[in-house]
């Protein structure tokens, strides 16, 4: 090394050079090993403690997000939701050996009816209460109240009633409740020996009726979630494809609880009341406490008097063949005057699904909407509207009898079936009620799982956001409830499952819109430099200024030994 | 002082009406002195309380019902105010201070709850909402704003239990009222401004106004205790108008002198030359009409309010008798006479276009107008950044009667008084008038001062109340944006507790106007100042010792001379540059 051969050679020069000058002694290896410790020191510091701290201390806060998981769940990677219906077949006046083999080829039969795997019926045997004689359960039936008590997983229960008379077999679906009774001459049983008959593929075949919508929705959905089972849905032909579109398209979300606003609008002063209540009692809550099962309604009501169009609809024009006012059908989207009309979303959790009653003015009555007679119309994730023209006799009093409201108050019932999306098929009501459980905690997985890839996906592209633990917090419910929704379907506690689904689709919605990651002024890193550079610069440039003259004098004098 | 009487008269028959329809209206028209008018326009729209729980609304607005009984409110009073209502020229307040505000916004209500936090929680519910509602900044009322006052208000309506009530009051006294606010206060009207008296209100006029206040209330209101319960909700709307400026058309709004012709010259008066005047005070009673004034007409009465009885007479005007009136209007009208006919009521006609004239007149009998029970004045003395003092004068001018009366005083945070410094001086008598005060300091960021004084002021006598505060330094971001402007202190709430009652539960109120409060202001670019300063000291600090570590020390003389540094860079181009000049010097 250099110091034990210290370079003679450029001094002598310089001093050949100038002569008179004096030059400093030479520099003693300790204080130059001294002096390159220090700024190693230096730089140490400021490289392994300083930067760090100081990056670390101005960086934005990411909590960690269980990445891998929520983009499985997005792929639909970690659950294939499976529906699993336990039918049971009950009361049957057979002997255990023919019901057994009955049970068993209807389920033959069944199986190969169906072509979509995620919905599958199970056929189960409700044995009757021993003690019971044969006509026994056949009074039970008469009585219409032979539903046997149940753990609530079963969907569908099958009574086989022999008969004698009338042609067999034939089978009636109870409006209200799940029960599907299949008549039947008791030399319709199968044989033993047998491996179909005709009564075991009847009654298949009836139950595969009865779940063809329902199946269908689902292959809809599944078909819209991403992931590996596109290829399924092949099945379904593009007609029902696109009926299954408007009619999600129309249909709200899913919420725990909804609230009904029912308003009445006229464009003049009269009616100013409507014997709203009375009409509500009798046409609407029945319809609302068949709901009661899934989710909660809250009903107000309103009057609102000198109601206008929005200017930019066309005023009705009169149609003298018809005899009426019509108003064009392309205006019905404007027809809502939302800047006038006060039709504010109720307060409180959930969406508001709104129902405006219209009495057109006396001077433009009767009012259609062109091309139809029937006055009510849809909208979209919104509600319903109906324009009422009061019977002559009526025209002129201040209230709206609950008489007069009928019509419409069957108009809205309808409407908030579709806007709710209750299946229109099988005719029983809670067949189609437990159809949107299953629909509705199918699409409230889908969502969720959407939901967190959508997080994942940003968490991943915007590395400047910051990430509260909230937000992971709220992504860890969402992933246990959504395996918990996930475990309750394969179970078949279809209930469960949409309880769980709900709270996985509210949390991982809450963490998706976060506040502190919504709508932030992101500070880039540029930025954060910038602002330091007061301070970084002026210790850099000595810092770096000493490195360089140490790097150039060692280098010097390398060159020279 | 016989209009006087029928005035009282009229508020009373406003106040009493009760049974009938559920929606009432009335507009009271009176002018005032110096050609201005003041236009009070009182809407009452009551739900019965059976259909308003199950939330069946008919005249009572939805939006406002459903926030009411989101946030557990049992009763609410809204008040949106700009301007100073003038007692010294217009005499007492039209609804004795009970339905008008000082400037800005004010709310105070009656939320039910089971704890303090659970009332201030649902407070912040209520506030967030009708923020949304009316469009205002009420969002801005939080803690440092709300004070839960003890003697200054009571309940107007009837509670079954006032046990789990909680009184709340905010103020915003900057917040500035305009069109924005009238529009959704029209639409909780069932005829939505487009029949009735409400027709007349119209945002340019009102806002062009000298003084309007605009105020909502619900309250409770049982029959008998406990049954038949309505749910009333009050709306009123007062003005006053200054004639000529309303009489301005829209689209040509600058005042222009009279013609000559037209002007009233003092003739006692030398002129020398035919176009020059010295006008006199116009003695007579200006003409007006309500279109003019109003900028609207008015389209006939809204048909929900009650056919026939006193009630249906939706329009009153308060003059003298001999005031000539004529009505403008094809439909079916009465008019009626009350008071020793210093009233007159109209039944409007319902779909027609109705509208009052008045011709200019010349006048006999005067206008009187009511003398308030107080007058109140209030500013901010002293000078600096730092102190200031507060001088309240309260003037009784009641020659028979001392007057009791309840001072409220809601202070932000940063303004600090010092309990000590009050000072309540009456000359002329030597009793102490300072009967109770009721105090609950500020907290800083967290609550504001709450002080309220119960006070005597003698017959014919000025009560002044003086105390010192101190202004806090705000953190950077504390400050609006227009910082410089200052900050503004709520108007002070008088309520005055006796011998006067009021008719109803209402009560006698006043309010000062707000101060204007101004607190040392820093440079706003002071943080990059002090980042670059702060860097800067650390850099010279770190450069020093860094280089008195690094550097080797050496003796002057042994310093290599060295054409390298930029020194010698600059001395050799210096030389070089000075070696070319010479050599042209040279050749030249």
């Amino acid at each position: 090394m250099s110091q034990t051969t210290p370079p003679r050679e450029p001094t002598n020069m310089s001093r050949s050079a100038t002569e008179a000058r004096k030059q400093p002694p030479p520099e003693s290896p300790q204080s130059i090993w001294l002096r390159r410790a220090v700024m190693a020191s230096f730089w140490a510091v400021a490289v392994f403690i300083g930067l760090p701290i100081w990056w670390k201390t101005t960086a934005i806060y990411r909590a960690d997000l269980p990445l891998q998981d929520m983009t499985a769940w997005a792929n639909a990677k970690v659950c294939k939701p499976v529906f699993p219906l336990r039918i049971a077949v009950v009361d049957a006046p057979l002997p255990p050996h023919d019901a057994h083999h009955l049970l068993r080829t209807t389920q033959y039969a069944l199986d190969d009816l169906n072509d979509f795997s995620t919905h599958h019926l199970r056929l189960t045997l409700r044995e009757m209460p021993a003690s019971a004689p044969a006509n026994a359960s056949q009074q039970v039936v008469v009585d219409g109240v032979g539903e046997p008590a149940d753990d609530g997983t079963v969907a569908l229960y099958v009574r086989l009633i022999p008969v004698e008379t009338g042609p067999t077999p034939r089978s009636q679906l109870q409006p209200y409740s799940a029960t599907l009774d299949v008549y039947y001459s008791p030399n319709q049983m199968p044989s033993p020996s047998s491996t179909s008959s005709l009564l075991a593929t009847y009654i298949a075949r009836e139950l595969h009726g009865i779940y063809a919508e329902e199946r269908a929705q689902l292959a809809y959905l599944l078909s819209r979630a991403a992931g590996s089972h596109a290829a399924e849905s092949s099945s379904l032909s593009p007609e029902v494809a696109a009926q299954l579109q408007r009619q999600s398209a129309r249909a709200f979300k899913y919420a725990p609880t909804y609230h009904l606003t029912f308003s009445l609008f006229t464009p003049t002063s009269t009616p100013s009341a409507w014997d709203i209540e009375a009409a509500l009692r009798q046409y609407m809550h029945p319809i609302l406490e068949s709901f009661a099962s899934i989710t909660n309604f809250t009903i107000d009501t309103q009057v609102q008097l000198y109601a206008s169009f929005s200017p930019s609809i066309r005023q009705p024009e009169y149609d003298a063949d018809a005899k009426a006012w019509t108003i064009h059908k392309e205006d019905l989207s404007g027809f809502i005057n939302a800047a006038e009309w006060p039709l504010s979303p109720s307060i409180g959790k959930g969406p508001t699904i709104n129902f405006a009653l219209y009495i057109p003015d006396r001077d433009q009555s009767p009012l259609f909407v062109q091309g139809s007679r029937d006055n009510t119309w849809l909208v979209p994730q919104w509600g319903g509207v109906m324009i009422l023209n009061p019977p002559p006799d009526q025209m002129a009093s201040a209230t709206l009898t609950k008489e007069a409201l009928a019509p419409a108050m069957q108009a809205f019932s309808t409407q908030l079936n579709a806007l709710l999306g209750l299946p229109q098929t099988p005719a029983s009501l809670p067949l189609r009620i437990s159809t949107l459980t299953r629909v509705h905690t199918a699409s409230l997985i889908f969502s969720a799982s959407s939901t967190l890839g959508a997080l994942a996906q940003v968490y991943q592209k915007m590395p400047s956001i910051p990430v509260p633990d909230s937000v992971a917090q709220s992504v860890n419910q969402s992933l246990t409830h959504l395996q918990q929704a996930c475990d309750c379907l394969r179970d078949g506690r279809f209930q469960a499952a949409l309880e769980n689904a709900r709270v996985a689709d509210g949390e991982a919605e809450k963490a998706f819109f976060e506040r502190s990651m919504v709508g932030q002024v992101y500070f880039p890193d540029e930025h954060k430099v910038a602002v330091y550079l007061p301070l970084l610069g002026p210790v850099a440039v000595p810092l770096v200024m000493a490195a360089l003259k140490e790097v150039k004098s060692l280098v010097a004098a390398l060159k020279g030994r | 002082m016989l209009s006087f009487l029928s005035f009282l008269l009229c508020n009373a028959l406003i106040a009493c009406a009760f049974a009938g329809s559920d929606y009432h209206e009335r507009l009271l028209l009176r002018p005032l002195p110096q050609s201005t008018l003041l236009a009070s326009f009182n809407f009452r729209s009551n739900e019965s309380s059976v259909t308003y729980e199950q939330q069946n609304f008919r005249l009572f607005p939805r939006s406002l019902g459903q926030i009411l009984q989101h946030a557990h409110t049992k009763e609410l009073h809204l008040r949106f105010s700009v301007g100073r209502w003038d007692a010294e020229n217009w005499g007492q307040r039209p609804w004795y201070g009970a339905r008008e505000g000082s400037n800005g916004v004010e709310l105070w209500a009656w939320i039910e709850a089971n704890t303090e936090d659970e009332a201030f929680s649902r407070w912040l519910t209520l506030v967030n909402n009708l923020s949304g509602l009316f469009c205002a900044s009420l969002n801005f009322i939080d803690a440092t704003k709300t004070i839960r006052p003890v003697i200054s208000f009571d309940p107007e309506g009837d509670h079954a239990s006032t046990s789990n009530l909680h009184l709340l009051h905010g103020t915003l006294p900057h917040e500035v009222v305009c069109t924005e606010n009238l529009t959704p206060f029209l639409k909780l009207l069932p005829c939505k401004g487009k029949a009735g008296i409400s027709s007349l209100l119209d945002g340019h006029k009102l806002f062009d106004a000298a003084f309007q206040t605009m105020a909502l209330d619900v309250r409770p209101v049982c029959e008998t205790p406990g049954e038949n319960c309505i749910v009333e909700m009050e709306q009123t709307v007062d003005m006053v108008l200054d004639i000529a400026r309303s009489k301005r058309p829209r689209d040509n709004p600058i005042p222009r002198p009279l013609p000559i012709e037209e002007i009233e010259c003092d003739t006692s008066k030398p002129y020398n030359a035919p176009d020059t005047c010295y006008p006199l005070d116009k003695r007579t009673e200006p003409a007006w009409n309500l279109t003019e004034v109003f900028g609207k007409s008015l389209k006939g009465a809204c048909p929900l309010t009650a056919t026939e009885g006193p009630e249906s007479e939706t329009l009153c005007i308060n003059t003298p008798p001999e005031r000539t009136i004529q009505v403008n209007t094809t439909g079916q009208y009465t008019e009626s006479l009350s008071a020793s006919d210093t009233l007159r009521c109209y039944k409007l006609p319902t779909g027609a276009e109705f509208d009052l004239v008045l011709p200019e007149q010349r006048m006999t009998t005067g206008l009187v107008r009511g003398e308030p029970h107080l007058y109140a004045a209030r500013s901010i003395n002293g000078h600096g950044q730092e102190r200031g003092s507060v001088q309240v004068v309260i003037k009784n001018p009641s020659t028979t009667d001392p007057v009791e009366f309840a001072y409220l005083e809601s202070l932000p945070w940063f303004m600090k008084p010092y309990l000590h410094t009050i000072r309540v001086n009456v000359p002329t008598s030597t009793e102490d008038p300072l009967k109770e005060t009721y105090y609950r300091p500020a907290v800083d960021r967290v609550r504001g001062t709450h002080l309220e004084l119960r006070l005597v002021v003698p017959p014919a006598s000025t009560l002044t109340l003086t105390y010192d505060f101190e202004k806090a330094i705000l953190r950077y971001t504390e400050y609006p944006p227009d910082a410089n402007r200052g900050f503004d202190a709520p108007p002070a709430v008088i309520r005055i507790l006796g011998p006067f009652q009021s008719a109803d539960r209402k009560g006698l109120y006043l309010r000062t106007t707000p101060l204007l409060l101004s607190l040392p202001t820093p440079d706003f670019s002071m943080p990059y100042n002090v980042i670059i300063l702060t860097s800067t000291v650390m850099a010279l600090g770190f450069g020093n010792i860094f280089n008195l570590l690094v550097r080797r020390l050496v003796g002057a003389d042994e310093v290599p001379e060295v054409a390298g540094g930029l020194k010698g860079i600059v001395q050799g181009k210096i030389q070089w540059l000075m070696g070319l000049f010479g050599k042209h010097q040279k050749s030249e």
